[in-house]
């Protein structure tokens, strides 16, 4: 039987058997909706479906990191039962994905409810960064993950994270709708909007400016959208799709102190020992995670290098430059004859959502090569040494 | 009694360079980062000018004239920056600290910053769960120890400590208990003789030339020969693409950016220049001999090519023959302050064995470890090796043993303590909380000798 591979993510969780080649076959966001159960006063979750985000909904995973245990277990139990559909009593092989910077003690707890509580037959833990390196066909590079919770920098050097060199900055996806939602109600005040709704509304029509001249152009004046809300309301969105996009490549627009996400990059692999690493290192980079699969502007006289079919209401020319692109002129700005950062395409054969679903599909190619070679966390081993084998086989 | 169970002992050790932080049982460090902080000063406008004015003095001075001067300031209090993501991003009117002075913590508000980010943002642990090693100063003194032993119960309430010096810890990551360990390091150079595991107080041998100060020398000269060319630091300048593949270097000027923060992002391009190219020459540096060696260009980050000539044995040989230091320009003050006292490292070899025992003095002979970051230069060992057969008596049969890895030598005094941390037998001999409560922190020095 094929080994499952997880990706728990902030927003969305990624799960399915480790067949290689394809996207993840179960992509449920990371919610949880509680129901107190009178009777006997305790809470079971269930997951929430994604058209009622209501109010009381539990994510529990925060910035990357699992922050309500029993949520979380809930939640594992409904994909390995409901959606993998394991029978209790024969459950198979795991492959986890981890965020970079996961404590010790939160990789024990982990390895400690699969197999205590789920009683897997076998488990394997990685790091996202790593995963995401193999599933574009490669063991060095360094891979930029800007999701929903969290930015995480790894160079990659030959299948091992460059723990000195990682970088892990607070702002994402999650930052990017809470300024669309700020942005939105100084434009339209009447209208009252939940973070549902932002969410929505930056995916539909964030977008990347060329550059940050061009970025200074729109704002100071740029066509206006009305989008109608499912509750029959109006809102205009003028400028604020375009500071969506830019505020990664400026922080500031976030209110944080630091470099643009491209620059931090840069950095992050000069830290790298040894120094003839870094020139391998810089040009192979791979941007993944959902918040980097931005559309940007469209032109009719750019050279095209990415572009996101999307059908909407409102015209449009033909080619479209992505946040990709724009994260690739931002970083050989910062380059130097010798030292030019490159972004890597995933290969042709790949899916669609290579990109967003990244660290999975590089479980799904790691599960193949893991668990034939016994090389993961058997319940033997678990057994017998208790949960910090996790440390010693998983690194 | 601690016993110590599966829970992994945290290994710190804290240089006048980099802090290295990690889990006791890993090979290398999870975290490196420099051991200086970003400080700014948060008082009202007025005190911030004055701050301005005396905060060169400031970040000179020891624990004690600080605090004198914190006390003229009303509602004191400073931003400290820690770490590479922190200290990198460059903000105005940020002061570069320094947490060691001389090999010695000089600012302990630093020194608890430091901490913090190594403990709590790096390594994400909780150190209530885990037992430290904290590695120290072969010459540390009794005071700090105690210090440092009060602040990390009482601050961090671990279960247990352990002050190691950072020659033993050298001599164990080489698997020997008898050894003569030459620490290059960034603040200073420590020559430290180990019999069976215990450091000789009376054979420490220290001078202050240290990979700053060779970085300080490289980056005088090139400012003295190259008038065209400048090391700009990276804050200063962007590129502009002007038209398809070609870029422009635009100058942009930070008015408020302190002179301790232009000089320390200056030395973070000196040091990596320092790195790529300088070698250890074969023998001691002759201006005229190495005149017409082809130069090696260098890269600099905003794109500029300069051509490394005879620095590149210049520098690396003033751990040697420290005398040349004189023809350095913009070095004087050095030579000044230590005068007559800086001596080349073999000197100091001999110099540390002669101050012990005879019996001993063969072994130390044949098993020279070399460590630190400075140490990783290539030829080093060899060169020492070469000048110590020269200058050592007949009998004696000197052998310099060094890791081949550069990485390995950098982080050597780290990698002892993981080993030391990991094993059996250790495990008794830490430093517990009970013992601290019930002693004082003044056990120290009967715990950890």
């Amino acid at each position: 039987m094929e080994a499952a591979v997880l990706d728990a993510g902030s927003k969305y969780l990624k799960a399915g058997l480790a067949v290689p080649d394809q996207d993840p076959s179960i992509v449920i966001p990371t919610a949880m909706t509680k129901a107190i159960d009178e009777d006997l006063g305790k809470e079971n979750g269930w997951l929430s479906d994604e058209s009622q985000w209501l109010h009381d909904t539990v994510y529990p995973i925060q910035r990357g990191v699992v922050k309500d245990w029993d949520a979380m277990e809930d939640l594992w139990r409904y994909v390995f039962y409901t959606d993998l559909g394991w029978e209790v009593g024969s459950e198979g092989q795991v492959l986890m994905a981890d965020p970079l910077l996961t404590s010790k003690t939160l990789k024990e707890k982990t390895v400690q409810i699969m197999f205590e509580t789920f009683n897997v037959n076998g488990f394997y833990a990685v790091e996202q960064a790593v995963l995401s390196i193999y599933a574009v066909g490669r063991i060095s590079g360094c891979a930029i993950d800007i999701g929903h919770g969290k930015i995480d920098i790894a160079p990659v050097w030959e299948g091992a994270v460059q723990h000195n060199a990682v970088k892990r900055l607070e702002v994402s996806g999650q930052d990017l709708t809470f300024l669309l939602g700020e942005e939105l109600e100084k434009s339209n005040p009447q209208t009252k909007l939940d973070s549902s709704t932002v969410e929505m509304l930056k995916e539909t029509y964030g977008i990347t400016a060329d550059d940050q001249e061009e970025y200074a152009k729109k704002a100071e004046g740029c066509t206006t959208v009305e989008h109608t809300l499912p509750d029959g309301q109006t809102i205009k969105i003028g400028k604020e799709r375009y500071t969506v996009g830019e505020a990664l490549f400026q922080p500031s627009f976030l209110g944080v102190e630091g470099y643009s996400v491209a620059e931090q990059l840069v950095r992050s692999v000069l830290l790298c020992v040894p120094s003839e690493s870094q020139k391998p290192l810089i040009e192979n980079i791979v941007l993944c995670g959902g918040t980097s699969t931005m559309k940007g502007l469209w032109k009719s006289n750019t050279i095209v290098e990415h572009f996101q079919l999307v059908l909407l209401g409102w015209k449009r020319e033909m080619n479209a430059i992505g946040f990709d692109t724009r994260f690739q002129k931002e970083a050989s700005l910062l380059g130097t004859p010798s030292f030019r950062p490159s972004i890597i395409k995933p290969p042709e054969y790949m899916p669609e959502n290579t990109m967003k679903n990244s660290a999975w599909i590089g479980g799904a190619i790691l599960a193949k090569v893991v668990f034939p070679q016994n090389q993961h966390i058997t319940k033997a081993e678990y057994d017998e040494s208790g949960p910090s084998i996790v440390h010693r086989k998983c690194y | 009694m601690y016993g110590g169970d599966e829970v992994s002992a945290v290994v710190v050790d804290l240089g006048s360079h980099s802090c290295k932080a990690g889990y006791a049982g890993d090979d290398a460090p999870k975290a490196v980062f420099p051991a200086v902080v970003g400080s700014i000063e948060q008082t009202e406008s007025s005190a911030l000018m004055k701050a301005e004015g005396d905060s060169d003095a400031k970040a000179a001075d020891t624990k004690a004239s600080t605090k004198a001067a914190d006390a003229e300031k009303t509602n004191m209090g400073r931003k400290l920056f820690v770490g590479n993501q922190a200290l990198g991003f460059r903000r105005d009117y940020m002061e570069v600290v320094p947490a060691m002075k001389d090999g010695l913590i000089a600012d302990w508000d630093v020194v608890e910053a430091i901490w913090d980010h190594a403990l709590r943002e790096r390594l994400l642990v909780d150190p209530k769960e885990h037992p430290m090693l904290l590695a120290e100063p072969s010459f540390n003194t009794q005071k700090q120890r105690e210090k440092t032993v009060e602040l990390m119960f009482e601050k961090y309430q671990i279960p247990a400590v352990f002050l190691a010096k950072n020659a033993v810890l050298t001599s164990f990551a080489s698997g020997r208990a008898t050894s003569l360990v030459v620490d290059c390091g960034g603040g200073s150079t420590t020559v430290a003789a180990v019999h069976d595991g215990y450091v000789l107080n009376k054979a420490i041998v220290r001078s202050p030339i240290g990979g700053e100060v060779l970085t300080d020398c490289l980056l005088n000269i090139m400012e003295t020969k190259n008038v065209v060319v400048s090391i700009r630091p990276r804050f200063s300048f962007k590129r502009r693409e002007v038209r398809s593949g070609e870029f422009e270097i635009i100058k942009q000027d930070f008015p408020n950016t302190t002179e301790s923060y232009c000089k320390y992002m200056q030395r973070v391009v000196a040091a990596d220049i320092k790195e790529a190219v300088c070698r250890v020459p074969d023998t001691t540096f002759d201006e005229n001999g190495y005149a017409n060696l082809p130069t090696t260009p260098y890269e600099l980050p905003d794109g500029q090519t300069i051509e490394v000539g005879a620095e590149r044995f210049k520098i690396p040989d003033l751990l040697f023959s420290p005398s040349l230091i004189q023809t350095i320009p913009g070095m004087e003050k050095l030579s000044a302050e230590s005068g007559s006292n800086l001596r080349g490292l073999p000197s100091m070899v001999i110099d540390s064995i002669n101050k012990c025992d005879v019996d001993i003095r063969r072994e130390l002979f044949s098993s020279i470890l070399l460590a630190g970051g400075t140490a990783a230069m290539q030829q080093m060992k060899e060169r020492l090796e070469k000048e110590l057969m020269e200058e050592a008596p007949q009998a004696a049969r000197v052998k310099v043993l060094a890791s081949g890895n550069a990485i390995e030598r950098r982080f050597s005094v780290w990698i002892g303590g993981s080993i030391l941390a990991s094993l059996g037998s250790f495990q008794q001999m830490w430093f517990s909380k009970a013992e601290y409560e019930e002693h004082g922190s003044a056990y120290v020095q009967r715990k950890c000798p």
